[in-house]
């Protein structure tokens, strides 16, 4: 009996350590956070409740419409880049090619080095105004433009950022090309189908998953993205860059609205969740899996 | 079930004697004190100093807990809501009013404890003083400077003990950039015109926000400091704001900052070192105009020093606040780590130790003779700074011109102030 007892509690003895850091760290500040969004809590001080005042403010507030604009544009454009890019350099690199673990490390390596702020601040001597890009563009004779002082490009070259990073969703698509059976190229081969088409036709209805689950993931980062645009432009020129997460950021920790940031936060919680319901309903007709 | 409860309550006891912390008033004998503060390694090792030395004498150990600026505010913000922080503290002056409004954070200042004699009335009145009571003690005393690069004056033909006004900014100033294109006679990163912009309201109008949250200009009298501005921009005075905004707060990482083609900036005595870096500068005094209202030049404590109300010991807190600002011993590991000295017995023992540097004494000076007004706690607010810089910003991208300029102003900060 007591074995028994026993037997039952083990389980969730070996996941303690795990359960403990998601209640205390994970879903204690999920459920406060969602309390704070109906108070009007400043850090220091109580917290008020005041319904859904919170809520309605915002839906007014002419920062929120504009950080949400530029943080739809930073998804459209860094996410389909980041995944092209990585497709791209993941076909490449699954060629038969001497030394090709070597450069498969490589080009992980942005992806090690990331979103942190040495790289951002690298970032910025390199596209500031006769900055190294600069001086290398004016080499071959282009004039550059203002990469990051110009409101017209500066949200194009933060995505740059990220697009460099494109080294875990390069690993995923290289381990689904392998995966792919020699055989069906091999029979493509015989048909008399063009490089072209056999990609068309092979590799990405076979890679579709896997597709699939990168831009989920990717469109989950971005819509979260912070550190670029806080360290290179600090959402400058003319908030050109001021992304849903800086709007947060500045609203949490540097105004101390804690209670509108955390309704800010699970409105953004509530777009995404959106966006990845609507994903995966359209994947339903574009994604392939070799059981069915 | 009974087991269940059981299980869940020992653990939720076992979790709340985890988070509470340490008990109120502590024995003095295995004390330990925590002191907080920011700056560079100029500050950090006289500082550790100070405070090994006080252990060696109280047998008290104070923790010294430093970090750099960036996130310093975030970080005491969260630990007073969250009860620890540390027991002295070294905040910013604009933080103090919106820190104290918050609640009572900070302990009052014992003046049985703390001789506040040596300090200046005036100075604790006006910067230490929430709601009637004395809740901070200034580190020491802090202007605002003109840094400048004679070399680069003389080199332009201008004389480098010129006395700037508003209109040999301009007259003499272009030569600079007329001589060379590429260089110009003031930095302006977005902050710095923000700064130029508060100077030239303070002169024109006596400010831009008052203590009673009201506007203290009008749109006409913004005008005219944005065509002042416009014409800065149009003489090469100062670099485009293309060229610059990506330095916003960070003018020492700009590398025509930092490799001389800027050849002046605006600066407090207190991060000029910063500021000049490797440079060979000195320091003037700001442009005032006839009839001007105010001077514009801000003269406040460097820091403040407070005590948090919920301290393990706020009377060992004291002291050590004490020890911090008054012992002779104490004033001489420190030197002017923070400025200089705004007690006068610290400041005592500096003179006579002679170690006062001589551009950080002349420029107070200067300053001290330029002070004019402090800012209303409203103008340093942290959201009305941004909304000041977003109007200047569109501005200096040449969004709007100089009058459209000035009538945002007035709206975006009227709509500003209202929600505060």
């Amino acid at each position: 009996m007591k074995n028994k007892t026993l037997k039952r509690f083990e389980g969730y003895a070996y996941i303690g350590i795990w359960l403990f850091g998601f209640f205390a760290l994970q879903l204690a500040p999920l459920v406060t956070s969602f309390w704070y969004s109906f108070t009007d809590f400043e850090m220091i001080g109580g917290a008020d409740f005041i319904g859904i005042r919170n809520y309605a403010d915002i839906f007014k507030d002419p920062d929120f419409l504009l950080s949400l604009k530029v943080t739809f544009e930073y998804v459209l454009i860094a996410v389909p880049g980041k995944i092209i890019f990585a497709l791209i350099i993941a076909l490449i690199l699954s060629q038969k090619l001497r030394a090709i673990n070597i450069f498969r490390t490589l080009y992980y390596i942005p992806s090690i080095l990331g979103g942190s702020v040495a790289i951002s601040v690298l970032w910025r001597y390199l596209f500031m105004e006769g900055g190294v890009i600069n001086n290398l563009l004016s080499v071959i004779g282009i004039q550059g433009p203002n990469w990051l002082g110009d409101p017209k490009y500066a949200l194009g070259t933060i995505s740059l950022v990220t697009i460099w990073q494109f080294g875990s969703s390069m690993l995923l698509f290289l381990a689904g090309i392998k995966q792919i059976p020699v055989t069906y190229y091999e029979a493509a081969e015989i048909d008399g189908a063009s490089k072209l088409r056999r990609f068309f036709s092979i590799t990405l209805p076979e890679l579709s998953p896997i597709v699939l689950f990168n831009v989920v993931m990717q469109m989950i980062n971005a819509f979260q993205e912070f550190t670029p645009a806080y360290v290179i432009t600090n959402g400058g020129p003319l908030k050109s860059t001021y992304l849903y997460g800086l709007m947060l950021y500045e609203t949490g920790f540097e105004f101390f609205h804690m209670g509108y940031a955390s309704a800010l936060s699970w409105i953004l919680f509530a777009i995404i969740i959106a966006f990845t319901l609507v994903i995966f309903k359209f994947s339903e007709l574009h994604v392939h899996y070799g059981d069915e | 079930m009974k087991k269940a409860l059981a299980i869940m309550i020992t653990v939720l006891m076992v979790c709340s004697m985890v988070f509470a912390g340490g008990s109120k008033e502590a024995d003095p004998e295995d004390l330990t004190l925590r002191m907080l503060w920011w700056g560079g390694d100029t500050r950090h090792t006289p500082t550790l100093a100070a405070l090994d030395k006080y252990t060696e004498r109280t047998g008290i150990s104070v923790e010294g807990e430093y970090a750099g600026w960036d996130g310093y505010y975030q970080r005491i913000v969260t630990q007073l809501a969250g009860g620890t922080a540390p027991d002295l503290i070294q905040i910013d002056q604009p933080w103090f009013n919106e820190l104290c409004s918050r609640g009572e954070v900070f302990a009052e200042i014992d003046t049985s404890i703390v001789d506040t004699s040596t300090f200046d009335k005036a100075f604790l009145d006006g910067y230490c003083t929430y709601e009637g009571k004395l809740m901070a003690l200034p580190t020491g005393v802090n202007v605002n400077t003109l840094v400048i690069d004679k070399n680069m004056l003389a080199d332009a033909g201008i004389d480098p003990e010129i006395q700037w006004t508003w209109e040999n900014l301009i007259s003499e100033g272009k030569k600079i950039h007329e001589k060379d294109p590429s260089k110009y006679l003031l930095a302006a990163t977005p902050d710095h015109v923000r700064f130029w912009f508060e100077v030239l309201m303070a002169q024109i109008a006596g400010g831009v926000v008052g203590p009673d949250k009201e506007l203290l200009f009008t749109a006409d009298q913004a005008e005219q400091a944005f065509n002042y501005i416009q014409s800065l921009y149009d003489n090469g005075i100062i670099p485009p704001y293309s060229q610059t905004s990506l330095f916003y707060q960070r003018l020492n990482e700009d590398p025509n900052w930092i490799n001389g083609q800027y050849a002046a900036c605006w600066s407090w005595v207190s991060s000029m070192d910063k500021d000049i870096g490797q440079r060979d500068m000195e320091t003037t005094q700001f442009p005032v105009m006839e009839n001007a209202v105010d001077t514009g030049v801000l003269m406040r404590p460097s820091q403040l020093y407070v005590v948090a109300s919920n301290s393990a010991s706020v009377t060992e807190s004291l002291k050590l606040l004490e020890y911090m600002v008054n012992d002779e011993e104490a004033a001489a590991i420190l030197g002017t780590a923070r400025g200089i000295p705004s007690s006068s017995k610290a400041l005592k023992v500096l003179e006579d130790a002679n170690v006062l540097s001589e551009l950080t004494v002349t420029a107070t000076n200067e300053g001290i003779a330029q002070a004019g007004k402090p800012q209303s706690t409203w103008q340093m607010n942290s959201e009305v700074i941004d909304t000041m810089q977003q109007v200047i910003d569109e501005f200096g991208y040449g969004r709007t011109t100089a009058r459209e300029a000035a009538e945002s102003m007035v709206t975006s900060l009227e709509s500003t102030l209202s929600r505060l």
